[in-house]
């Protein structure tokens, strides 16, 4: 089905319409905000665009009657992104097949948060991606925090970072000790859902091709996109682009498409950088000692062998071992 | 020369089917071609949706139908697909309403005429297969529109008129229908279905303002506000909608009357109001009980009348206030609680209370709460206090409020 998906070669076939632009008031460096506009870029004129709240709900307007979007756009409930997009579609099909609506090709893209996707929303997000509608794409900008509400845990929240609802206190010490939940392969274990992925601001290609192909999937599609925040992760705003390459290049955030029953790894860092160069530039980690580090590494050397053997079969495997340092059981899917 | 072959035709008898009331929503519904339905299972309206997934299944007509995960998701996805140009159809009972809070709400403020069924049932705690009208009721603020149904027949018309009020321009508001539980949703009455022809003329497409398609240019809905940009004005269009329904509700069930030929009284319907001294007021599929005590109490020489509301919002206060204007007293057969509210009455009672502000009259409330069943001697009963009252002023333990279907004591 991908055969004719048109991809991006070089940054220069990146069309010039943007359809997220100003009228905003996102943080300055804001990753979530570079993120809609590469999606929508790559989405193109034809796409209604859904957004559960989040930063990308209420810092995109609010203070002025403005809007920042250039295309059909309607808010969504932070649990409703999933069925929002199946209404959204359902409609579609509907009016286009009893002929009370031209046929046409249109996209329906839900752009929603890591709150909003991996928690309150996640069952809706699970029914989203099993039924058939074609063009069906949802994009969590993971930005790994209840930003809006001024940084809170959630689900994808890294081991050890510290957050309002998480703080590195006295006696605990470490901050946010849950593990960070991988949606992607979540998704993918959705015999319907015909395309996921994983990405984030680097490569800048990556982002951009992978909305393609999955619009041009034939079915329900999920990108979970790594969006550098600021704010939540107490870094300098220049740092968004820099912060995703880290993120990759450390093994942390780990590149990967999944398709007609195919994983397929993107990059493979070599040789893998430590974990520190990603980590130590952020104050949300500042807390953590050389030792809480080191556990980290460990376990990200550990996960990595799994990536490996799962870039070597083609095949999905659950690849961590149960808590951070220690070797458990990995399953295969 | 067309043939006449049956004698009903010949007589010009309407036709009715005896189907249940679930299934004459789905009628309904078939013959409003929605587009979008959205599913998920709970008592007793779920009868419905199954009478739907049926047709469609069947070809019978079109429509996308969705199993949703949740009663949240279910109206979501009717509020989105509303929102793009396709009529809508979804409903719940019980706590799914209640699960479906926040999305229920915002569709209201949305303004988008999506149509709702609630099949009453008691909420937890106990799980309660009975019947209350508190869960419909949870929304009595909103912003929807509520009409109540007697029977199968009146849940199918009231369905195919809430459509035609919902998406006139003027409103613009999602509607609830309630039906009394199994009472409607599982008992097989005779029932007309309106003509197809008669229907679509009834029934014009739906065409919302500004669709959430691309092919008519980008619109931003429900963009995040600072309170001070538009935040009064945007609550201002919802009340003007819903003040205007009262015109386009009394236009269109005229215009029913006139397609399929069935008439009814908007707002409120009256039984013996003439000469009452006494009345009652109820709503819903009880209303034919309540009509046999006041015609029982009308044999042993009282002056008892009875009054059904047919919508809750907008609530009918002028036509009530108008109707009760010479009555002595007022006895309210109520399905609902609100705890603490004054005299610890049920809501039904504290609004029509609050509608006879201007010209006060003695009034009662008779709940029937919990689900249990009401006999045909509650009613009788109900009438008996009520006369009771009016004649000496005074009342068995001197209370407002009477739960005619506790055991024990009712303090
Ligand atoms: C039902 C509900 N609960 C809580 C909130 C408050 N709230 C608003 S934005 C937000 C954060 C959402 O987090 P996420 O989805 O990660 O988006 P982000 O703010 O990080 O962009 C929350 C919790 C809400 N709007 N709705
Ligand atoms: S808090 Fe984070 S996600 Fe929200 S606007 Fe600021 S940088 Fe963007
Ligand atoms: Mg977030």
């Amino acid at each position: 089905m991908s055969g004719e998906v048109r991809l991006f070669r070089s940054v220069k076939e990146i069309p010039p319409e943007d359809y997220y632009t100003a009228g905003r008031r996102t943080c300055a460096g804001c990753g979530p905000a570079l993120a809609y506009r590469l999606v929508l870029k790559a989405a193109g004129p034809n796409t209604v665009v859904l957004g559960p709240t989040g930063c990308m709900y209420v810092a995109n307007a609010h203070q002025f009657l403005t809007s920042p979007y250039a295309l059909p756009w309607f808010h969504t409930q932070l649990g409703g992104g999933g069925a929002a997009g199946i209404g959204t579609a359902a409609a579609f099909r509907a009016l286009m097949t009893k002929r009370k609506r031209i046929p046409e090709e249109i996209n329906v893209v839900v752009f929603g948060g890591d709150g909003g996707f991996a928690d309150i929303g996640f069952a809706g997000l699970s029914m989203g991606v099993s039924y058939d509608y074609p063009r069906l794409l949802y994009v969590l900008y993971d930005n790994e925090s209840y930003a809006n509400t001024g940084i809170q845990a959630s689900s994808t929240t890294p081991w050890g970072a510290t957050t309002t609802f998480t703080p590195s206190g006295k006696v605990k010490r470490i901050g946010n000790e849950r593990l960070k939940k991988n949606v992607a392969l979540i998704m993918a274990a959705h015999p319907g859902v015909k395309y996921v992925a994983t990405a984030t601001l680097w490569p800048p290609l990556d982002l951009p091709n992978k909305v393609r192909k999955a619009l041009e999937s034939g079915g329900p599609s999920f990108i979970h996109v790594l969006t550098p925040c600021p704010k939540g992760w107490f870094t300098p705003p220049d740092l968004a682009v820099e912060l995703s390459r880290l993120a990759v290049e450390t093994g942390l955030w780990v590149l990967w498409e999944y398709e007609n029953g195919k994983f397929k790894l993107n990059y493979k860092p070599s040789p893998r950088k430590h974990v520190k160069q990603y980590l130590q530039l952020q104050g949300r980690f500042a807390h953590l000692t050389a030792d809480d580090i080191e556990v980290i590494e460990e376990r990200t050397k550990k996960e990595w062998e799994m990536w490996m053997e799962m870039e070597r079969t083609g095949r999905l495997i659950i690849p961590w071992p149960s808590s951070p340092g220690d070797s458990g059981d990995n399953m295969t899917l | 020369m067309k043939v006449v072959t049956r004698v009903s035709e010949a007589l010009q008898i309407p036709r009715k089917k005896p189907i249940t009331g679930a299934r004459a929503i789905a009628e309904a519904v078939k013959l409003a071609d929605v587009d979008v339905i959205a599913a998920y299972p709970i008592r007793p309206y779920t009868g419905i949706m199954n009478a739907l997934a049926e047709m469609i299944a069947n070809g019978e007509f079109m429509a996308e139908i969705i199993v949703a995960d949740s009663e949240h998701s279910q109206f979501e996805i009717a509020k989105h697909a509303s929102a793009v140009g396709a009529r809508t159809f979804v409903g719940s009972s019980g706590v799914g309403l209640a699960y479906a809070t926040e999305a229920i709400i915002v569709t209201a403020m949305d303004q988008l005429p999506v149509v709702a069924i609630a099949g009453c049932r008691a909420l937890d705690d106990p799980g309660n297969f009975g019947m209350e009208w508190n869960d419909v009721l949870l929304f009595r603020d909103s912003g929807w529109l509520i009409s109540w149904a007697k029977d199968p027949q009146e849940a199918l018309d009231m369905t195919l008129v809430a459509y035609r009020v919902a998406e006139d321009r003027r409103v613009m508001l999602p509607h609830f229908i309630a039906v009394d539980g199994a009472t409607i949703t599982h008992i097989a009455a005779p029932v007309d279905v309106p003509s197809k022809k008669d229907v679509t003329e009834f029934l014009p497409l739906y065409r919302p303002p500004y669709p959430l398609d691309p092919a008519y240019g980008p619109v931003t809905k429900a963009q995040h506000i600072a309170p001070s940009l538009i935040g009064p004005e945007q609550r201002k269009h919802v009340d003007v909608a819903m003040k205007r329904a009262r015109e386009v509700i009394v236009e269109a069930w005229k215009d029913y009357a006139n397609y399929v030929g069935r008439e009814y009284s908007p707002f409120i319907e009256a039984f013996h109001m003439d000469d009452a001294e006494v009345a009652l007021v109820t709503m819903g599929a009880y209303t034919i009980n309540a009509l046999h005590a006041v015609e029982k109490a009308r044999k042993d020489g009282v002056k008892a009348g009875l009054i059904r509301l047919r919508y809750f919002r907008p609530f009918p206060f002028w036509e009530l206030r108008k109707v009760l204007s010479s009555v002595e007293g007022v006895g309210v057969l109520d399905f609902s609680y609100s705890f603490g509210s004054p005299d610890s009455g049920g809501v039904l009672f504290n609004e029509v209370r609050a509608a006879m502000y201007e010209n006060p009259k003695p009034a009662l409330d008779f709940l029937f709460l919990g689900g249990r069943e009401p006999k045909p001697d509650d009613f009788v009963r109900a009438l008996k206090i009520l006369y009771e009252y009016v004649r000496t002023g005074k009342t068995p333990g001197n209370k407002r409020v009477f739960w005619l279907t506790l055991r024990g004591e009712d303090v």
